[in-house]
């Protein structure tokens, strides 16, 4: 039998919305894939670039940011600098020539928690098409 | 090798059907960094919070990991615990193996290995922790008022009680804006009897300072210690301390100088509803025909205003009782008029024989109005006099005390509140409140609700004698990293973050600070740290749940 690839997804979710909306998503029973391996920092502005790295570098299938709509942060404005900041990842990923649909940056507010379920199964879906991560082969930490 | 503590909750079925959790102990059993596995059924309860204390005590841990529900939920019940333990209650991680883990994932090995592999990261992080302190300052209960309209002269009597002292500050005299009205819609009482009955109340209470003609000249600190400079009436410097800060400079009325259509300064026998109501209205025998333009400046700001409609009406019913034979035409866009007693006083308005006019376009002439009606047809009207209802705007200083005080602006240019609907009088500078005029454009009755409001607010935050406490995983400098290059500084939302110039390092002031970690994700060389939230503490997350 051919073994089937689920993938692993370290999620960064802020504590004021995106955990609270995977909570929510527990407390509703919404079912999806185990995927995801949440991490809890305070605002998704904590994440830094380097988090995100390392995670691809040890392996991580793919990296999941979440944090509070636009507008909405609990710090005002932290969660434009996170957009900045992974639309900076991304670039500097696509300017090496490697992938840059490995990093997700998704808003699910504390009530979102059937987005949240969306955002995990669609994400996970589309690095299971994908296959791991190959930087997982050639770079060793 | 400090002593680490892991406790399994089974939280009655919930976790304990979902999750293997024999299968969780046989693989964690191993891990040195683990001195002990404990196993609870509901380890919230009352003899759970028993048997978690007795624990610790009996297997002298150092440093707790505890397998349950989401931290949103317990962390707090077991921080407790652990204080009353006698250990620190940031030695301690949760592991939500209950929302995220047991309850979203209906495989029961699946979610066996996810809560594995996410107690594996809470073991790995928990030797990083280090002790943090509760901390906590002494603060000052009293209050500054800025702004002595009708918002600020009731946000003062609202807070105005014993052992604290309410300064109010205004840079003009008392009043603000009910200085140069007539009367109030809908009662249509008098505005000067009302604004007199309040100044007297001001002016004698003993809680209260007032300063007329006084101006702020600096204001540092922060909550809970705020020292403003003031220059009062007889140029006398004045330093007060307080705690907390209560904006209400109120806005303005819209000048309508720049819209060339509405002929203002351009003939004589424009005004605006301001104007009319604060002095044409005494002086002058009221000529033949009146009309009142509504919505002037609407566009060009971008927003109603809620008064001006109410307002305009307000106008027509005392020009109708000065002068009962004068003809009265409301030239409206939209009628805004929400609230209970808004139909009847438009009802009662209409009957006092005051025509409505609905136009889409407009131009002012003179002696004449010439308007596209609501169905497309040109049209000229003769008037011996024009009022413009004009729209509210922000007042002149709004810009500077959001520099001053670093509260972020709208895109209108008033003050804006932390949360349009949840928090609508806070700021997000911690003890600085705002409320009336400055806020948007609002009536006497929202001018006074928020005064309430705003005075609850300040009063449950800082109440005398008590102690502030202040966030503990806020973030570090560590000074001999730090280049001062300033990048902290700038993403910074709350001026936590400053130079210090004579040392070229950045410096945090941890009242400010609220701890979102943005600072340290942004710092190029590590130098900014989020307590609790370190790399360290996240790398060796990472580490486990990727091994
Ligand atoms: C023409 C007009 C007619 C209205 N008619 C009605 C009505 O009939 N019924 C009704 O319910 N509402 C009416 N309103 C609305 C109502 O007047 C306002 O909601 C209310 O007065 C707002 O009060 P305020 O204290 O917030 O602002 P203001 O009355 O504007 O007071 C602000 C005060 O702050 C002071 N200030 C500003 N900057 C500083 C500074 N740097 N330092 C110190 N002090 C400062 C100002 O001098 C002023 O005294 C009307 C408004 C207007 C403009
Ligand atoms: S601590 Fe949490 S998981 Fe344990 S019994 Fe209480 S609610 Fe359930
Ligand atoms: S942690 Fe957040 S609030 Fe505190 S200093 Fe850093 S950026 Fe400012
Ligand atoms: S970003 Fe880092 S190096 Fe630059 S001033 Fe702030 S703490 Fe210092
Ligand atoms: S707190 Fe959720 S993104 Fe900032």
């Amino acid at each position: 039998m051919e073994q089937t690839f689920n993938p692993r997804i370290i999620g960064f979710l802020c504590n004021w919305c995106s955990y609270a909306g995977a909570d929510l998503a527990g407390v509703s029973r919404l079912q999806m894939p185990p995927s995801i391996i949440p991490i809890r920092v305070m605002c998704s502005s904590r994440v830094d670039p380097l988090f995100i790295l390392t995670a691809l570098l040890r392996g991580s299938d793919a990296v999941l940011v979440a944090g509070c709509h636009p507008g909405d942060c609990h710090y005002q404005y932290g969660n434009y600098h996170t957009r900045r900041r992974i639309v900076l990842f991304n670039k500097i990923f696509e300017t090496l020539g490697l992938e840059t649909d490995r990093v997700r940056l998704a808003w699910v507010s504390a009530s979102e928690g059937g987005r949240y379920r969306d955002v995990v199964t669609q994400f996970t879906e589309h690095i299971k098409e994908k296959g791991p991560n190959p930087l997982k082969k050639e770079i060793f930490l | 090798m400090t002593k680490v503590g892991l406790f399994l909750c089974e939280c009655g079925p919930n976790i304990a059907e979902a999750v293997d959790l024999d299968k969780v102990t046989e693989v964690i059993k191993g891990d040195k960094k683990v001195a002990l596995i404990e196993r609870h059924r509901l380890l919230c309860s009352e003899d759970g919070k028993k048997f978690l204390a007795e624990s610790i005590k009996k297997n002298g841990f150092e440093r707790i990991v505890i397998a349950a529900c989401s931290p949103k939920q317990h962390e707090n019940t077991f921080m407790e615990v652990m204080t009353r333990a006698g250990l620190n209650p940031y030695l301690f991680q949760m592991v939500n193996i209950r929302e995220q883990c047991a309850w979203m994932t209906p495989d029961k090995e699946l979610a066996t290995q996810k809560a594995i592999r996410l107690i594996r990261a809470a073991i790995n992080r928990i030797n990083y922790h280090t002790p943090l302190k509760q901390k906590e300052i002494e603060c000052s209960p009293d209050v500054l008022i800025i702004g002595a309209g009708i918002t600020g002269i009731e946000t003062a009597l609202r807070t105005a009680q014993k052992n604290r002292n309410i300064y109010i500050v205004e840079k003009n005299e008392l009043g603000g804006v009910l200085n140069r009205l007539q009367s109030l819609y809908p009662g249509m009482q008098s505005a000067r009897e009302l604004l007199q009955k309040k100044i007297k109340e001001i002016k004698s209470h003993p809680e209260i300072k007032v300063f007329q003609k006084s101006k702020i000249k600096e204001i540092l600190g922060f909550f809970g210690n705020f020292i403003a400079r003031i220059e009062t009436e007889d140029k006398k410097e004045v330093k007060l301390n307080i705690g907390s800060i209560i904006l209400t400079i109120g806005g303005e009325t819209f000048v309508p100088a720049e819209l060339p259509n509405f002929g203002y300064k351009k003939f004589e026998n424009v005004f605006t509803a301001d104007e009319f109501e604060n002095s044409v209205i005494n002086k002058e025998n009221l000529p033949q025909t009146i009309a009142i333009v509504h919505c002037v400046g609407r566009e060009k700001f971008g927003y109603c205003s809620k008064i001006c409609c109410a307002n305009s009406m307000k106008l027509a019913r005392l020009i109708k009782e000065k002068s009962k034979n004068t003809k009265v035409f409301q030239f409206y866009k939209e009628l805004c008029l929400p609230g209970k007693e808004y139909d009847q006083f438009y009802k009662e308005t209409k009957e006092q024989g005051v025509e409505f006019i609905r136009y889409k376009n407009i131009e002012i002439g003179d002696h004449k109005i010439d308007y596209i009606s609501e169905d497309e047809i040109k049209q000229s009207l003769s008037v011996d006099m024009i009022i413009l209802s004009t729209g509210l705007v922000p007042g002149k200083d709004t810009q500077y005390f959001a520099n001053l005080l670093n509260i972020p602006l709208d895109d209108y240019g008033f003050f804006k509140e932390e949360h349009i609907k949840l928090a609508p009088v806070s700021t997000i500078t911690e003890g600085i409140s705002i409320a009336g005029g400055c806020q948007g454009p609002q009536d006497l009755n929202d001018a006074v609700i928020q005064a309430g409001a705003s005075a609850g607010r300040t009063l449950s935050s800082l109440i005398p004698g008590r102690r502030l406490q202040v966030e503990a995983k806020t973030c570090e400098i560590a000074d001999s990293i730090c280049v001062g290059c300033g990048v902290c500084v700038r993403v910074c939302t709350y001026g936590a973050l400053t130079i210090d110039e004579s040392k070229h390092i950045s410096v945090v002031n941890e009242v400010l600070c609220r701890g979102c970690g943005n600072c340290a994700a942004a710092c190029p060389s590590g130098a900014a740290r989020h307590r609790h939230f370190t790399n360290q503490e996240i790398y060796q997350e990472e580490r486990a749940m990727l091994k």
